[in-house]
């Protein structure tokens, strides 16, 4: 695994002791000088990598830490590379928290050198290897956070790195992950119950690419992606062509699109299915890879998986 | 609809696609080789990323014709950028031609990565114009891409005799009244055009070899331009076609590269078995004329035995 | 009216490659009919002379007439040869492309050689002597060939000035030969030869009227009075290569005169 610092978390920070002083006086003299901000500065800061893990501290720390969201709503964390101040950013924050299992393709090696200084976790990567989705030897599925009831083995985790930054708070932040904890378990309920009054032959998911294979294998749904796992490799011909077939057969009414991958290849097989007398819908966006913006009502992953479930309910029973 | 059977829609816009671009690039390519302007057809294929980008930052769409509208500005606007360097700077033209390559494909790169890390929604995708992505072609798509390469097909047919003598004799050319640098530019747009055409076949690293391989390959077996110039087209049109079959095979084998190799290898056959100018046909040459001159000294040697040498006595 | 105007006419041309300039205030004028020769050591000017005349390198002074007229007018009626290196003769046409590409200016925008052009191409091509070569590509010709090819693409004009640069530049003694009995032809029929040359002992006996050009045009006129030791000695001054050339061609002008 990439981020194998991981393990470490529970342990002290490696971090030298004159960084440290050295670091605080420059924060001190930031505080100074920014005034009003200072009160910002005192809290602990967390750089989450992508909008899914950022939720996901928040919905730990509430406002007792500052957490700030490396990549945007709406950014493919598979292609997303780091520029200069990123590096800062991550250099400079108390903890780092990542999603792993090579979720952040180009971002990994830069995380991992990190590792060596201050703290990484990487959320995905506490979880039971015997829960993972293996899709080559040593190699997992990273889209873990639309299993409800496997997401919600993470914020303990979480809980505790924060603890180990800011003692004082450690309490806090065991209740407020077990709160969530709880909140999950409904979800996976909710939407287990959900999913299950659409037609059993047609619950296949038919996405741009495989984002959703946990979900699917937590709920029932067969998922079907055009372009893999990651959004960098390439769909060829063939997999639009074995799509097409697979549509036709299953006289699927819709297929999704994902907020943060390329619709095209969704296109050429809407145009392939209609060209044999099987016309399908675009089902809507689901949100994948990337929470929504503020006003999106998708911008905790509690929301966005509510908004997929009903975009995929909407699509699959809809129609006709 | 209707279809052949057994090959299925999607396989048959691809390759309706790919078969016009393919036949496109090797004709208007030819010009480009002969007349010795490969590399800036590089420089402007790598410049079309940027125009990418560009188009897809200023409109905010991603469909096709926008984005390829972006390429073809951008890929004029480098060839611009060329001749005010070389006009103005005296500087070389190979010097010249990899300064706007290296900067144009700088900035392509670089609006791409600002694009992911700024943060701008919907942006997925563009990077597949680094490599080419024929598989996601709709019919809307290849009508369009077979329409421009058409046009530029008729527009090269029309002016063949011009194009012929201002790549051969540019001075001949002037001197008998031509507007040598008209006609220059105008070959210089259509390569312009031709690789920003190819942009989704071949992409914008790739579609060079496009451009280039299928002339050189057909030179290889003629020495008439009226005979180059299709036969490049047809050369590029089995590499096109060919390349799409074998990705339509094997899962997961991106089609933009497959083309160019498919080329590659049409080309490496060539270079040995071609007529005339092939490897085997030099070879065989090179030892007829070796054998023809032993014999010739032969012949002499036993001339100068039979024969009593005169300023012997 | 353009018969009193003379064939060509060149006045103070100045040409400068960027801040270099290459040719200082040419005045000179040439009447057809006539065999006459530009010459002058190496990088004395002499292709550049031809080039600015046909507006191939700009002027940065002066003035060129063709028979009174200015070029754009007059295209018609002349024929050029640019210099056998300039061009790629592994480029895939044929002895026939090649001299058809005389035909072009004729023919205009998109109108393709028919069978006239051809005709007259396959004329021109029998005049130099490679008639039977007309199928051939040009890069298996030798030198000479290439050069004669060159000159029947230039015939196909149906000119009356021609303007030849270094025609004769790595040519095999038959086709010297055979190029020079065209040029004499051409002559003959009433028309004006100017040819960039860079041998002073043939320039003697080939030519009726000569030029001798280094940066600036240091004489013009009949053979006789401008190949004289003093001028040429104005020619080649600081040319050592040719100080033994030039002793020669000083000892028979002195003879001849």
């Amino acid at each position: 695994m990439i981020f194998e610092t991981s393990k470490r978390v529970p342990q002290t920070a490696p971090w030298p002791r004159w960084r440290r002083t050295w670091l605080g006086a420059v924060v001190a003299g930031l505080a100074v000088l920014t005034g009003p901000w200072a009160a910002a500065a005192e809290r602990p800061r967390v750089v989450a990598t992508t909008t899914v893990v950022a939720d996901l501290v928040r919905q730990v720390a509430g406002d007792r830490v500052a957490v700030d969201p490396l990549m945007g709503p709406g950014i493919d964390p598979h292609g997303y590379k780091a520029t200069p101040r990123d590096a800062d950013r991550l250099a400079r924050a108390d903890l780092v928290v990542a999603s792993g299992l090579r979720l952040e393709g180009k971002l990994g090696e830069l995380l991992g050198r990190l590792g060596t200084r201050g703290r990484v976790l990487a959320v995905a990567e506490t979880l039971p290897t015997d829960r993972l989705i293996e899709v080559a030897p040593g190699l997992y599925d990273p889209h873990v956070w639309f299993d409800a009831r496997l997401w919600s083995l993470c914020p303990p985790a979480v809980a505790e790195a924060l603890g180990a930054i800011d003692p004082a708070a450690a309490v806090a932040h065991r209740t407020r992950a077990a709160a969530l904890v709880e909140r999950l378990e409904r979800l996976d309920d909710e939407v287990r119950g959900r999913l299950a009054s659409i037609p059993a032959e047609r619950r296949v998911l038919v996405t741009a690419h495989d984002a959703f294979r946990y979900f699917g294998r937590a709920y029932g749904i067969e998922v079907v992606g055009v372009q893999g796992t990651s959004t960098e490799s390439e769909a060829g011909l063939a997999d639009i062509n074995r799509l097409v077939d697979l549509i036709v057969a299953r006289g699927l009414p819709a297929v999704f699109v994902e907020t943060s991958v390329a619709d095209r290849n969704v296109q050429a097989l809407q145009e392939g299915a209609r060209a044999r007398g099987q016309p399908v819908a675009l089902g809507g966006r689901l949100h994948s890879d990337s929470l929504g913006g503020p006003g999106s009502g998708a911008e905790t992953l509690e929301e966005a998986l509510r908004s997929n479930v009903e975009t995929i309910f909407a699509g699959l029973t809809g129609g006709r | 609809m209707s279809q052949p059977a057994g090959i299925p829609y999607n396989t048959l816009v691809v390759a309706a696609a790919v078969a016009a671009v393919g036949f496109a690039a090797g004709v208007i390519g030819s010009f480009g080789v002969l007349r010795r302007r490969a590399l800036v057809s590089d420089a402007a294929a790598h410049a079309t990323l940027a125009g990418v980008v560009a188009a897809f930052l200023a409109t905010g769409r991603r469909d096709l014709p926008t984005l390829l509208a972006g390429a073809f500005a951008a890929a004029v606007l480098a060839l611009g950028g060329l001749v005010v360097i070389r006009r103005f700077t005296r500087t070389r033209d190979d010097a010249a031609t990899a300064i706007v390559l290296g900067v144009s494909f700088g900035l392509g790169i670089a609006l791409l990565a600002g694009i992911s890390a700024r943060g701008i929604p919907g942006a997925g995708g563009l990077e597949h114009f680094l490599l080419g992505h024929t598989a996601a072609l709709t019919a809307g798509d290849a009508t369009a891409l077979a329409a421009a390469a058409a046009l530029a097909v008729l527009i090269v047919w029309l002016g063949l005799k011009e194009a012929t003598l201002v790549a051969f004799d540019p001075a001949f050319a002037a001197a008998t009244g031509w507007p040598v640098a008209l006609i220059d530019y105008a070959l210089v747009t259509l390569m312009a055009a031709m690789v920003v055409v190819g942009l989704p076949a071949a992409g914008a690293v790739l579609v060079t070899a496009l451009v280039v391989i299928p002339p050189v390959t057909a030179r290889l077996w003629t020495e008439r331009v009226a005979t180059m110039v299709p036969l490049a087209g047809a050369i590029g049109l089995v590499a096109a076609v060919g390349g799409v079959a074998t990705s339509n095979a094997v899962p997961r084998l991106p089609t933009g590269p497959t083309i160019v190799l498919v080329a590659a290898g049409v080309f490496s056959l060539s270079f040995f078995v071609a007529p005339r100018r092939g490897w085997f046909a030099r070879r065989r040459a090179a030892v007829d004329a070796a054998r023809a001159l032993a014999e010739r000294l032969r012949a002499a040697a036993a001339g100068e035995q039979t024969a009593p040498d005169p300023r012997g006595a | 009216m353009s018969a009193a105007a003379p064939a060509l006419e060149l006045h103070d041309v100045t040409v400068a490659y960027g801040r270099r300039p290459v040719l200082w205030n040419v005045d000179l004028s040439v009447d057809a009919p006539g065999l006459f020769g530009i010459i002058g050591p190496n990088g004395a000017g002499k292709s550049t002379l031809l080039k600015a005349a046909l507006g191939l390198v700009p002027l940065a002074g002066g003035t060129v007439r063709f028979f009174g007229r200015p070029l754009a007018e007059v295209r018609g009626r002349i024929g050029y040869v640019p210099q056998r290196e300039t061009v790629d003769w592994d480029f895939p046409v044929s002895v026939l492309d090649v001299v058809l590409m005389g035909t072009y200016g004729g023919l205009g925008w998109f109108r393709r050689p028919g069978a006239a052009q051809r005709e007259a191409a396959r004329a021109a091509l029998d005049r130099v002597g490679l008639a039977d070569l007309a199928g051939r590509q040009i890069g298996r010709l030798s030198g000479g060939q290439q050069q004669r090819v060159f000159l029947a693409r230039a015939l196909v004009q149906a000119a009356d000035l021609y303007l030849l640069d270094e025609p004769l530049a790595g040519v095999d003694a038959r086709s010297q030969d055979r190029i020079f009995r065209v040029l004499d032809e051409l002559r003959s029929e009433g028309r004006l030869v100017v040819v960039v040359h860079h041998d002073l002992r043939t320039a003697a006996e080939w030519f009726d009227g000569v030029a001798l050009v280094d940066m600036r045009l240091v004489a013009a006129g009949p053979v006789a009075a401008v190949l004289t030791p003093e001028n040429l000695h104005r020619t080649y001054a600081g040319h050592l290569d040719v100080l033994d050339e030039l002793g020669r061609a000083v000892e028979r002008g002195g003879r001849t005169s």
